[in-house]
């Protein structure tokens, strides 16, 4: 595996059309439709023009492709004195990804660990199976991304299925997994053998990335597992307004509410939709009594899960450093600030 | 600022708070500051990029910080109609806070934008806005600011919208909505948004459906638009915190229009006048009960 391979932008352009025209979904970085603020969003494509690779992150990650905001898991209907569930069709398009982020394809991988644990989640591994990912290195960053701490980079091909290096006149194409094989196979033509290693255009940008943030993940797990109570809980949630944007936008929180929607006295939808650890209702019993009872527990509990508990049991940080979380906060949490305080602190280095 | 910073010293030091809650600088842009050490006032600034509404940090069901003591708020015009909101609707007491006004010439659209104010970044809200400085405050800082720049056509959107067929609205908005993931930052982020139980939280029954499907996103939506009726703000905060980018300004202006337009009112920084909502009047407009 591994065969490096040449896509000219006029045969990425082909290849969309192929899988178009084969009836494959194709998903990309495209400007959000029909809205009032222009952004860049992933989106279903159908034409090379609407596929925008040199433009910002866009807004939300790919999680929802495999993870919809909203899903029906099977509808009940009431006869008698029996419930009868029905199932809903899970069958699963095949789906191509061009131009996925590194963060977003990691996140993807990093996922997989607990919903594959306990209980396999069939909707996840169905859609993740049925999707192939065509991940390309980052070109641009901000002060938000820190991928570079969290063990990946603006070239980490975790993830991907095909991982895409622009170069002069298209990309140096790595063909990383069976999937991507299989792909490859069956538009070959597109992508023929490189010759010769072309010069990337990406140098840089990783430097760029580790001046934002510097830190050691197992030194900050170390730290958070002995600081349950430490007094920089209370202070930096103080500013948290508990509103959860920042777990909607990250492509590694993953927790759902499961809810029933009757449609009539005697049937349904069970559905499960993203929710967040932020919010006060998350944790809140049938009693009244609520473990976590402030935002500071909730706060908290969002740095925990991702730097500490996520890593203790499946050896992986619950984080890829995307930036997102930091850049939709309309209270200006600032993860990165954070996160070099904890390592400081970590390092016995003052008061975290 | 050193105006702010020595009064925030001195409320501090006389104990006549135990925080202020103010802006400083973070690594991106200006940040919502808790100040409970003197020599951390240093900290405190105003200026154009001072975009957030404190207010929302005085519900009284954010218990931490309600356990930190009685607070003296930083608070523009904009800003002190959510404080007299909140004393209105009796969600604190006058006295429970100290107000520090500051004299405001306008914000930009986004805390993390370093550039001078100008037409180009000044957040809409601004361009309209008549009030330099709030009339609701206990103290008043800096020096007298100008106008904004920009053209005050804020609404020509609103009016647009307007001039379309229901249908046509309606198809407009489920479009505009449709990237709504049910986070309800909209919500949290807003001051007098501050129901011990949001509607959309109750599931017996459910009223509003938590889904983020066209049908849920669309009931959430307008419920929240007209539970605001005659008390949104308009401090924006709702659009700015919207990781979807939905313009909820437009809803929440076209409710106001419709409470100045039928009741002759106007959501201002001033505790005791009644609110449409909460009065009763026997010439108030009845013609659509039939």
């Amino acid at each position: 595996m591994n065969t490096k391979r040449m896509l000219s932008r006029a045969n990425l352009d082909a290849l969309i059309r192929d899988l178009v025209a084969a009836g494959t979904v194709v998903v990309a970085p495209t400007h959000s439709s029909g809205q009032e603020r222009t952004g860049v969003t992933y989106g279903q494509v159908q034409s090379p023009d609407e596929v925008l690779l040199d433009g910002p992150q866009p807004i939300r990650p790919l999680k929802g492709v495999v993870f919809p905001p909203t899903e029906a898991l099977f509808r009940w209907r009431q006869e008698k004195s029996a419930v009868k569930i029905e199932e809903v069709p899970t069958g699963f398009k095949e789906t191509v990804v061009i131009g996925a982020r590194p963060c977003d394809a990691a996140g993807l991988e990093v996922v997989d660990c607990v919903m594959g644990w306990d209980f396999r989640d069939e909707l996840w591994f169905g859609r993740r199976q049925a999707t192939t990912v065509l991940a390309m290195a980052c070109t641009t960053c901000d002060e938000s991304c820190f991928c570079t701490a969290v063990g990946l980079s603006p070239t980490s091909t975790r993830g991907a299925d095909w991982f895409l290096t622009p170069v002069d006149g298209g990309f140096e194409v790595d063909v990383v997994t069976p999937k991507g094989e299989a792909i490859l196979d069956r538009y070959k033509a597109r992508c023929p053998e490189a010759g010769g290693a072309a010069p990337s255009r990406t140098a840089g940008l990783e430097q760029q990335v580790r001046a934002n943030l510097d830190v050691r993940p197992d030194r900050i797990r170390g730290w958070l597992e002995t600081h349950f109570d430490d007094p920089l809980w209370k202070r930096v949630a103080l500013r948290c307004h508990g509103c959860g944007a920042c777990a909607f936008v990250c492509p590694s929180c993953h927790c759902f509410d499961i809810v029933d929607e009757p449609d009539g006295a005697a049937s349904g939808t069970r559905r499960r939709n993203w929710d967040s650890c932020q919010t006060a209702l998350f944790t809140l019993h049938g009693s009244g009594h609520n473990p976590r009872k402030d935002q500071t527990a909730r706060f908290r509990q969002r740095i925990m899960h991702k730097f500490s508990i996520y890593p203790a049991r499946f050896g992986e940080v619950l984080c890829t450093g995307c930036g997102r979380c930091v850049r939709v906060c309309a209270a200006g949490m600032d993860l990165v600030s954070i996160l070099a305080e904890i390592d400081r602190a970590a390092q016995g280095g003052g008061e975290a | 600022m050193q105006e702010l910073r020595e009064l925030a010293r001195k409320l501090l030091q006389e104990k006549q708070v135990s925080a202020i809650l103010g802006y400083e600088h973070g690594r991106l842009g200006t940040r919502p500051a808790f100040v409970t050490d003197v020599a951390d006032c240093e900290r405190l600034v105003f200026d154009h990029r001072c975009v957030h509404n404190l207010a929302a940090y005085l519900s009284p069901r954010r218990t931490h910080i309600a356990a930190l003591g009685r607070l003296a708020v930083v608070v523009k015009s904009c800003d002190a109609r959510a404080v007299a909101g909140l004393i209105r609707e009796s969600q604190i007491k006058r006295e429970d806070v100290v107000l520090i006004g500051v004299r405001c010439g306008g914000v930009v659209r986004d805390a993390a934008d370093a550039r001078p104010l100008s037409a180009d970044n000044v957040a809409p809200r601004c361009v309209a806005c008549e009030k330099r400085e709030p009339t609701l405050a206990d103290h008043l800082v800096g020096e007298p600011k100008p106008a904004p720049a920009g053209s005050g056509s804020r609404d020509a959107r609103l009016s647009e919208i307007e001039a379309m067929s229901a249908g046509e609205r309606l198809a407009l908005w489920m479009q505009l909505l449709a990237p709504c993931t049910r986070c309800h930052a909209c919500r949290q982020v807003c001051p007098m948004c501050f129901c011990e139980r949001c509607i959309a939280e109750k599931t017996q029954p459910t009223w509003i459906e938590t889904s983020p499907h066209a049908r849920g996103n669309l009931a959430w939506h307008l419920t929240r638009a007209l539970h605001l009726a005659g008390r949104c703000v308009d401090c924006g905060e709702c659009e700015r915190a919207c990781p979807a980018q939905i313009p909820l300004g437009l809803l929440n202006r076209k409710v106001a229009r419709v409470v100045a337009d039928r009741y002759g009112y106007i959501v201002a920084d001033d505790p005791s006048t009644p609110t449409p909502i909460g009065t009763y009047q026997l010439d108030d407009a009845q013609e659509f009960i039939q």
